[in-house]
């Protein structure tokens, strides 16, 4: 085997620790054919032509690098072992810089480190093998669950990108949480108003075509892997077309059948066919089937008589559905809900009506919400004192140990709404910390501060704060020992993950964090990655965060995308990955215990694990931990880093 | 063990396994640095410390090793999300085997060190050849090991 070393003195950064003379001395001494050369500074454009020109004459079996850390350029020289016409993976780098002549004093001790580093290397690089990557077909297109903002966002830059987007919905409307909300921190502009252009592309615009909405839908199955999913879903009836239907509400008004609103937060009334609530998006009712009359075994087809578009529009024999989509990538947009903010003691939650949480105190002030928007207790009166208690279950180890991170800045938009409206209602925060980052958070805060009758009370633990009933009649609040009246009080509780996501979590190998919230890859620099490759995180289903976040995410979740799935184009697999090697396999399956990844699979066919390749990222814990050495770490062998243990202690 | 006498002009040779992404870093940021440290770690670079099979250590005792260390990226900090812990784990249960055989658990030390430890990386270099130095040539009967 004719081994090529070339040498690189750096300049003078090797060259003055490390003699080039000597280690080509040792090299002839080397248990191979190997032949020397030396070279000034070979990551130089010089030094590349110069290497591959030698590469080219010489035709080495195998290549040897001495030079800096393969950190700083073995990419760039496995380039001109290919330039060469050699397979990239025979070489092997040997960091005589960093490593040895930049940390060694005396230069014949140095010299003598790096002749056993290349002898490693010499011993090691013997054994590698050429590699090659591996590719694959691809479907470029994405299924997205969730059609909150971020969701829509990522499908709405999918589809512009001319993807073909699967966008499934559990609920029958689109637009997520803040959809139902009038005014947004930090300007108070309108949600809908802010959201519906987007909606409105998604819906109608010139992209429209590429996006598959389903709504009361959810994926029940997902099999493949990243490039090549097959997702099941099931699409619940929602006995309404979505194409063909006006939304003119003539089928509401002739329907019989009458229940509470949940998406009023049962404050409202609704017909079993009906909008979620006005002016939603689809602009379609959906018909509850528990609460048509039909489902009681009575003869009723109201709606469908009423309807001024035909016999099609409404279809009361619609069942449910399960269709099968092929997909390259699943970008999870499930966001958030709210704790049960009955679960934390001494609130009155659920006991006091006039004691609302977060979102049903968003719908009390929407003009569509059960007051018209209007600001009244459930007697009918403006409230005089309104209390606003904010970390509720958040920042608390008894219940969320987390800040939710956005309860801070819609308190001071309430503050800021009930103000306007009633600038004689007193208001009183009790707060534990104050979360107001970035630039614009803090101005409505300064909004509160600046009013003579709001009122900021810090405590320290939620257990010394009580919501009771004074013997007026009316609320009381008391914290540190002392007692105010409030006509109604506002929780702002933990945000936490929406329900589902523990469900998904599961069908998916997407992990959970001790939060509840879906795992990033990582914190900083890939939170809208999940540990699976091609299932990506957009929005608040990864942390709480507010619509700006979430948006920012959703396009993230759509670069990933693009960026990784081209159409035309193949997935390359990078070759330094494990494989097993069925016959030896004893069917323990520790190798899958130990994956990060997810990558290995059980074959039961065969009662062998099975390494999928594209999941891989190679790091070569399953190696190590499988007891019968079945499986082999490409590029990184037992028998290469044992040759190499042997090389550099000879 | 040999007598203190011995052991003038004893170096020891130490094996290190660094994973590619923190702790090899972490020396290359050491050298960057330029500040010496003893010459008697010879490294080998895997990817992950979790591709650290015990065998391999094992293997640099036998093949003359008087001690190996094993660095890692500092916890939750791996880049294959969890693979030093299974390092620590493979770690702990390495270092009872090796008490068995009468190998000092000085002479197989686990640490981590980030990408940005360069002085972390220079000290722990240090202790582990004086650790080792002082422990003098390991004396085992290779044959044990292998």
């Amino acid at each position: 085997m004719k081994i090529g070393i070339y040498f690189c003195n750096c300049g003078s950064n090797i060259a003055d620790k490390i003699s080039s003379a000597a280690v080509a001395e040792a090299a002839g001494s080397f248990p191979e054919q190997t032949y020397f050369k030396t070279v000034d500074f070979i990551c130089s454009e010089d030094g590349r032509l110069q290497f591959e020109e030698s590469l080219k004459t010489e035709l080495p079996d195998r290549v040897i690098v001495a030079a800096c850390s393969p950190r700083d350029h073995e990419a760039t020289f496995r380039r001109c072992l290919a330039n060469a016409g050699l397979n990239p993976y025979l070489l092997q780098m040997v960091n005589i810089r960093e490593q040895i002549a930049w940390v060694t004093e005396d230069p014949e001790v140095a010299t003598a480190k790096a002749i056993r580093a290349i002898r490693g290397a010499l011993y090691r690089v013997r054994l590698q093998q050429p590699l090659e990557k591996k590719e694959l077909e691809v479907c470029p297109d994405a299924l997205v669950i969730g059609a909150g903002p971020s969701g829509m966002k990522a499908a709405m830059a999918l589809a512009e990108a001319g993807r073909s987007v699967v966008l499934v919905e559990r609920t029958p409307m689109i637009g997520g949480l803040p959809v139902r909300f009038e005014e947004l921190f930090p300007d108070l502009e309108c949600a809908p108003c802010m959201l519906e252009p987007l909606m409105g592309e998604l819906l109608h615009g010139d992209h429209a075509g590429k996006i598959e909405l389903m709504t009361m839908s959810e994926v029940i199955e997902v099999t493949g892997f990243y490039g090549n999913f097959i997702a099941r879903i099931r699409q619940l009836p929602r006995h309404v077309s979505l194409h063909e239907c006006i939304g003119c509400g003539e089928c509401a008004a002739a329907c019989p059948a009458v229940t509470m609103n949940g998406f009023n937060n049962g404050a409202s009334e609704r017909k079993a066919i009906d909008f979620a609530f006005t002016g939603v998006l689809p602009n379609a009712p959906f018909l509850m089937e528990d609460v048509c009359v039909r489902s009681r075994g009575e003869e009723c087809r109201a709606c469908k008589d009423a309807c001024p578009m035909g016999e099609d529009v409404v279809d009361l024999e619609q069942v449910e559905q399960i269709v099968e989509r092929r997909i390259g990538a699943i970008i999870l947009a499930t966001g958030t809900g709210l704790y049960d903010a009955s679960r934390v003691t001494g609130m009155g939650f659920g006991t006091f009506p006039d004691v609302y949480d977060a979102l049903q105190f968003e719908r009390l002030l929407s003009s569509t919400g059960p007051t018209a928007g209007e600001f009244l207790t459930r007697a009918g009166n403006v409230p005089s004192s309104l209390a606003i208690i904010h970390c509720v279950g958040s920042l608390d180890n008894d219940h969320k140990p987390y800040c939710s991170g956005i309860c801070c800045q819609y308190a001071f938009k309430f503050n800021h709404l009930i103000s306007a409206r009633h600038p004689d209602t007193a208001i009183t925060h009790y707060h534990r910390e104050l979360v107001l980052p970035g630039k614009t958070a803090h101005t409505l805060f300064r909004h509160a501060d600046r009013n003579a009758n709001t009122s900021l009370k810090r405590y320290s633990s939620i257990d010394d704060l009580a919501v009771t009933l004074a013997d007026d009649g009316r609320l009381q609040v008391s914290a540190n020992g002392e007692d105010n009246v409030a006509d109604m009080v506002v929780l702002c509780p933990a945000v936490i993950p929406a329900e589902g996501t523990g469900r998904l979590s599961a069908l998916l190998d997407v992990g959970c964090d001790s939060s509840g919230f879906f795992r990033e890859l990582h914190g900083r620099m890939d939170a809208a990655q999940s540990a699976i490759k091609g299932i990506y995180l957009a929005g608040s289903c990864q942390e709480p965060m507010d619509i700006q976040k979430a948006i920012l995410q959703g396009m993230a979740t759509a670069g990933y995308t693009l960026a990784g799935l081209q159409p035309g184009r193949t997935l390359e697999i990078e070759p330094i990955n494990a494989e097993v090697d069925e016959t030896r396999c004893a069917g323990c399956r520790l190798c899958i215990s130990v994956c990060p990844y997810r990558a290995i699979s059980f074959d039961s066919g065969h009662n062998a694990s099975s390494v999928n390749a594209v999941l891989c990222h190679g790091c070569g814990t399953c190696v190590a931990a499988c007891p019968a050495g079945a499986i082999t770490g490409h590029h990184f062998t037992n028998d290469q880093i044992m040759a190499e243990i042997e090389g550099v202690l000879k | 063990m040999s007598a203190q006498s011995d052991l003038q002009g004893f170096e020891p040779k130490i094996v290190g396994f660094l994973c590619n992404w923190c702790s090899y870093a972490g020396a290359d940021k050491a050298g960057g640095m330029q500040t010496p440290y003893p010459p008697n770690v010879q490294v080998i670079r895997v990817m992950c410390s979790g591709r650290v099979d015990p065998q391999f250590v094992l293997s640099a005792y036998e093949k003359g090793a008087d001690g190996v260390i094993i660095l890692a990226c500092h916890p939750g900090d791996c880049h294959y999300k969890e693979g030093n812990c299974r390092a620590l784990q493979r770690h702990a249960m390495l270092i009872l085997v090796l008490d068995q055989l009468g190998v000092e658990k000085e002479r197989c030390r686990l640490d981590y060190v980030s990408a940005g430890e360069g002085e972390k990386f220079n000290r722990v270099i240090g202790e582990v050849v004086e650790a080792v130095r002082s422990l003098g040539p390991l004396q085992l009967s290779r044959e044990n090991i292998a």
